[in-house]
């Protein structure tokens, strides 16, 4: 039964992992600032967009197999400030074996824009939908899981001129707990989790247009960026036998008009992580800046409930 | 779900056969350069990603003695992604301002603010 305790345990936090890094992560523009879609964390925007795919790969992990995993993300904008994200994907591991993550849906809310802060923020609430994995997830939705989210983003544009070379800094962060629907599975412990991560990153294109110009152009579309994402049990994690788990991300984003390319490593961060560098891509199209029949919010005017809604 | 994945990239690789030029307007490239130095300017060319509205798109420029007045704004005939702001007096030299505010085809908003200098 321990050995039963700690892989149920193990394959529930290996979807809690999963879960955090499906990106959901559309682009964000804010005054002067565009926020690219990140990998490991949520960006603080709301806009209509595709994920597809996103691909990693980690020698080690936490189970100590090899890891492939391959996502997919659809945002869809409802209103000008108000999205449904759904998004899946299949993992491989060896040893292991195959399977389809949980689906997972998320309702985002573009909850704040100050243009001349370049600064943003939403709200989420993410479900990952009991008994829609398959392979070797199958057993480990027994029950939904929640995950309400707050994500948020800082232009430096506002420095000085003095420090001008630094304007094109941007932080993110998002803030998340993911909590099974319940406590305890036929004696099995669910872990709830806080999960954390942040990014920085160096906008060349808000170099070029803001700073000094850049004449070469493939030079001025990148963004070169550190991510961290972190996973701590809150909830059961004593019980189960898992401990704090994270990822850190150094790579470059390719940033064109209507997609971008993003490329990073995977370091993990604990010895409970993983172990090796693995190697994570991902291809994101703006929706949004492509003509096509889905890419308004399907009431472009809201409600007038809330600010976007 | 596989035939779900297999259908958004075919849905997709149609939407982008059809793209035309429509995305949020970034400033790609400006005159006097972004940051850059000149001995003197007679009007301010901005060259955005994509096409704007020209009746919703705005530049100002302000420079050692306040607001520079510019003229009437156009877009370069043929090209609406190029606005062109014509300087109606010489300007002195220091360290100017411009302000843009643009307003894509599509009605995406972008802005952004950048500095040039006029050497002695």
């Amino acid at each position: 039964m321990p050995t039963l305790k700690i892989r149920s345990a193990g394959a529930l936090l290996s979807a809690a992992v999963a879960l955090w890094l499906t990106p959901a992560y559309p682009h964000a523009v804010c005054g002067a600032r565009t926020f690219p879609a990140t990998i490991a964390i949520d960006d603080p925007g709301v806009l209509d967009e595709l994920t597809l795919p996103t691909v990693s790969y980690v020698p080690f992990n936490s189970d100590g197999a090899h890891e492939w995993d391959a996502s997919f993300s659809w945002t869809k904008t409802i209103t000008p400030g108000l999205s449904v994200v759904i998004g899946s994907g299949p993992t491989w591991e060896h040893p292991g074996g195959y399977g389809w993550n949980a689906l997972d849906t998320e309702l985002q809310w573009q909850a704040l824009c100050i243009p001349d802060a370049e600064f943003m923020m939403k709200l989420g609430f993410d479900i990952s939908w009991a008994g829609t994995g398959t392979g070797i997830f199958e057993g480990t939705g027994g029950q939904n899981t929640y995950s309400p989210l707050v994500v948020a983003g800082l232009g430096f544009g506002t420095l000085p001129q003095s420090l001008k070379y630094l304007r094109p800094f941007a932080i993110t962060a998002e803030f998340s707990t993911t909590t099974p629907g319940q406590d305890w599975t036929n004696g099995n412990p669910n872990v709830s989790t806080f999960n954390w991560g942040f990014t920085l990153q160096y906008s060349l294109p808000y170099f070029n247009s803001q700073v000094a110009s850049i004449d070469n152009d493939f030079l001025k579309r990148l963004i070169p960026i550190a991510e961290f994402a972190f996973q701590t049990p809150i909830h059961n994690g004593g019980a189960a036998g898992v401990t704090q788990t994270g990822y850190f991300q150094p790579g470059v984003i390719y940033q064109a008009d209507k997609w971008q390319f993003a490329l990073e490593a995977m370091i993990p961060m604990t010895g409970a992580t993983g172990h090796g560098a693995g190697v994570v891509g991902s291809l994101d199209f703006y929706l949004d800046d492509i003509p096509n029949r889905i890419d308004e919010p399907i009431f472009p005017h809201g409600f007038g409930i809330a600010p976007g809604i | 779900m596989r035939a779900f994945s297999v259908r958004i990239p075919l849905s997709l690789a149609l939407a982008l056969a059809a793209t035309q030029a429509f995305a949020h307007a970034q400033l790609e490239k400006a005159t006097p350069a972004v940051g850059g130095t000149v001995a003197s300017a007679s009007e301010i060319r901005l060259e955005f990603s994509e096409g704007v509205e020209l009746k919703f798109t705005k530049v100002s420029l302000t420079g050692p003695g306040g607001a520079v007045p510019l003229g009437a704004a156009k877009t370069e005939p043929g090209n609406q992604a190029v606005l062109i702001a014509p300087i109606t007096k010489p300007l002195a030299a220091g360290v100017y301002t411009v302000h843009w505010h643009a307003v894509a085809v599509d009605t995406h908003h972008t802005q952004g603010t950048f500095e040039f200098t006029v050497k002695p």
